[in-house]
C-alpha cells in the first residue's frame, strides 16, 4: 500500500489546476493518476479556440491552455501516472489502480475527484432504427478528426445544440465536409450564442429548433436519417417528416458526470446535476473526499473549471490540517423557482462561497435573490440568463453568517 | 439599418443592436467592453476570424499537429485555408508557436503551432 496525502483522479483541466494548486500551498506528497496516454484531457482534441479569457486574459485553443498546466507540473515535478485507471475507490481513501506495471494500491489522506465526464449516446436517448456505421457522438468525431486523422464522413446532420456539436460543424465544414443541418429539440439552443454565430451561421448551417431525429436507416453504412418538428406538448407533428439524405449523424445531446467510482465508495450523487452532492469547501458525504470539475457539475468554460479546482484545494489543505472551522449546523440550500441547480448544495461552514447555477429557460433582466426566510440576504441583477450558460456567485462569509435556512430564486 | 449582432470575442456573448447605413455605424447598444464595437466594426466592412485547424505530422507523438492563424484573418478565406492545410506536413518535434506556413494566398495570412509535439522515439514525450 502506497501512502499519499493527495491523490487526484484525472489529469484534466480540473485534476492539473488541483495539483499544481496544492503544491503550493505545500503539499508534496500527492499523485495525478490519468487513465489516458497524456495529460491534458479533453483539451487535447478542442483544438478550437476561446479559452483562457478569464485565467489569461488571451484566447488559447484546448491544447495551448492544457499546456501551460502540464509545464507547471513538470517543473514542480509533481508526479503523475499515465495510462492507469482507477479500478476500485472505498469510503476509506483506498485506491485499487491497474496500468501495465500490474495492480497497485493506495491509500490517500484526501481524494480529489477531477474524472471528467462523458458524452450521451444514442441508446441514452433511444432513437429508433437500424444500427448503422456513421452514427458518433460528437465527442468521438471531434478526437477522429483533431487526434486520429480520420475523417467521419461526408455528409453530416447533427443532433443537438451543444457546444461541442456546433464547433464540430464548423470543423467538419472547413474539413470539406457539407454538414447539412443542426437539429435540436429544444425550444432554443443549449451551446453558447456566439458558437451559433461562429460555428452556424458564419458557414450558412441551419439551426432547426423544436426538431429531432425519430428515425434512422442504413446497411452498413448510415443513409438517412428522419427529421420531424416537436409540437407544443412535446410529441412530433406527423405531418412535419422528412426524410435526409446523409452518412453520418453526430449526437451532442449532453454530457454525464463520470461518477462510477464515486458511487462505488458510497458517495451521493445529486440527480440534477449528475455529480457528487458536495458543502461548501467541494467535499463530498465523505469526508476528506472532494470534487470539481466536469465530475461535480458540467461546465461550459474551462476557466471555470480550472477556477473551481484551485477553490476547493483551501478546503483540502483544511482537512488535511485538521483545521477547526466554525461549523455550522448543515444547512440544506432550497432551490425556489427559475434555477435547475445549485453548487453547493448545502452549508456545513460559514466562508466565502461560490456558489453555481443553471436556470431552467432563458430570460431577461432576471435577479437571483437569496433568502433566510423572508430575510433578503443577496441578491444579484442579471441582463439575460441562459441554460447554456452557467451564473456563478461568491457570497462573503459576513452575509452568511448566523443564517439557520438559505432559499435561492430567480425572480 | 437595424441589427443585432452576437459579439463572439468572449462567452458573454454580449447582443449587439446596431444601426448603420453602408460602412458608416450610428450607434451600437449593448456592448459589455470596447472589443464588441470593434467586433461590430469589422463585421460591417471585413468580418474577420481565426483560422483554426490541423496539418499532418511526419514522426511525432501526435499524428495531428493542432495550428491557428497568427491573427484574425477575412472570414471568406476559411474554406480555402482549410483545404490548404490538408496538403501540408510538418516534421516533429514542433514547439507552440512555431510558424507552420508562411504569407498563405499572398494575403499575409500565417498559420501557427498551438500544440507541442515530440519525436515519436525521444524519451521525453506526452505520452506515456
Amino acid at each position: 500500500m502506497i501512502e499519499k496525502e493527495v491523490i487526484i483522479i484525472g489529469g484534466g483541466a480540473a485534476g492539473l489546476a488541483a495539483a499544481i494548486t496544492c503544491y503550493e500551498r505545500g503539499i508534496e506528497n500527492l499523485l495525478i493518476i490519468e487513465r489516458n496516454a497524456y495529460l491534458g484531457g479533453i483539451l487535447n482534441q478542442c483544438i478550437h479556440d476561446g479559452f483562457g479569457l478569464e485565467k489569461f486574459h488571451t484566447s488559447l485553443s484546448g491544447p495551448e491552455y492544457a499546456q501551460r498546466y502540464i509545464n507547471q507540473v513538470q517543473e514542480k515535478e509533481i508526479p503523475y501516472l499515465l495510462n492507469s485507471m482507477v479500478l476500485e475507490m472505498n469510503a476509506q481513501k483506498e485506491l485499487m489502480v491497474a496500468n501495465r506495471q500490474g495492480l497497485h494500491r493506495y491509500r490517500a489522506k484526501t481524494i480529489i475527484l477531477a474524472m471528467g465526464c462523458r458524452e450521451r449516446t444514442r441508446g441514452a436517448i433511444a432513437i429508433p432504427g437500424t444500427r448503422p456505421a456513421g452514427i458518433y457522438t460528437a465527442g468521438v468525431a471531434q478526437e477522429l478528426i483533431n487526434l486520429r486523422n480520420y475523417m467521419v464522413g461526408e455528409r453530416i446532420v447533427i443532433l443537438g445544440s451543444g457546444d461541442i456539436g456546433m464547433i464540430m460543424a464548423r470543423r467538419l465544414t472547413l474539413e470539406g465536409a457539407e454538414v447539412v443541418l443542426v437539429a435540436e429539440k429544444l425550444p432554443y439552443a443549449s451551446g453558447l450564442p456566439r458558437n451559433i454565430n461562429q460555428c452556424l451561421y458564419d458557414f450558412d448551417i441551419p439551426l432547426l429548433l423544436n426538431h429531432t431525429v425519430i428515425d434512422v436507416k442504413g446497411n452498413g453504412r448510415l443513409s438517412e436519417v428522419t427529421l420531424a418538428a416537436i409540437g407544443k406538448r412535446g410529441g412530433i407533428v406527423p405531418k412535419s417528416k422528412r426524410r435526409i439524405p446523409c452518412d453520418t449523424l453526430l449526437l451532442s445531446v449532453g454530457l454525464i458526470p463520470e461518477n462510477e467510482l464515486s458511487r462505488q465508495a458510497g458517495v451521493i450523487i445529486n440527480s440534477v446535476t449528475g455529480g457528487p452532492e458536495v458543502d461548501e469547501r467541494g467535499q463530498t458525504n465523505i469526508p476528506g473526499l472532494f470534487a470539481c470539475g466536469n465530475v461535480l457539475q458540467v461546465h461550459d468554460i474551462v476557466d471555470n473549471v480550472s477556477l473551481e479546482a484551485e477553490y476547493i484545494t483551501e478546503g483540502v489543505i483544511g482537512y488535511l490540517q485538521g483545521k477547526k472551522t466554525n461549523k455550522v449546523q448543515e444547512i440544506r440550500i432550497i432551490l425556489g423557482n427559475g434555477l435547475r441547480y445549485v453548487v453547493p448544495q448545502k452549508i456545513t461552514t460559514i466562508k466565502d462561497t461560490i456558489f453555481s447555477f443553471r436556470v431552467n429557460a432563458p430570460g431577461k433582466k432576471k435577479t437571483l435573490v437569496f433568502k433566510e426566510g423572508s430575510t433578503l440576504i443577496h441578491k444579484s441583477f442579471f441582463p439575460r440568463v441562459n441554460p447554456a450558460e452557467m451564473l456563478r456567485i461568491t457570497l462573503p462569509a459576513e452575509e452568511l453568517k448566523n443564517i439557520k435556512s438559505l432559499t435561492v430564486r430567480l425572480v | 439599418m437595424n441589427r443585432q449582432f452576437v459579439c463572439i470575442i468572449c462567452p458573454n456573448s454580449c447582443q449587439l443592436k446596431v444601426e448603420y447605413t453602408g460602412k458608416k455605424i450610428m450607434e451600437i447598444k449593448g456592448a459589455q467592453c470596447d472589443k464588441g464595437k470593434e467586433f461590430v466594426k469589422n463585421e460591417i466592412t471585413n468580418p474577420l476570424r481565426v483560422f483554426l485547424g490541423s496539418v499532418k505530422v511526419i514522426r511525432g507523438d501526435f499524428r495531428l499537429l493542432s495550428v491557428k492563424s497568427a491573427t484574425p484573418i477575412p472570414k471568406k478565406y476559411l474554406k480555402i485555408i482549410g483545404k490548404m492545410t490538408h496538403a501540408l506536413k510538418v516534421d516533429a518535434p514542433v514547439e507552440i508557436g512555431q510558424v507552420i506556413a508562411k504569407n498563405l494566398l499572398n494575403e499575409n495570412i500565417d498559420l501557427i503551432a498551438t500544440r507541442k509535439i515530440f519525436r515519436k522515439d525521444c524519451i521525453y514525450r506526452n505520452k506515456g
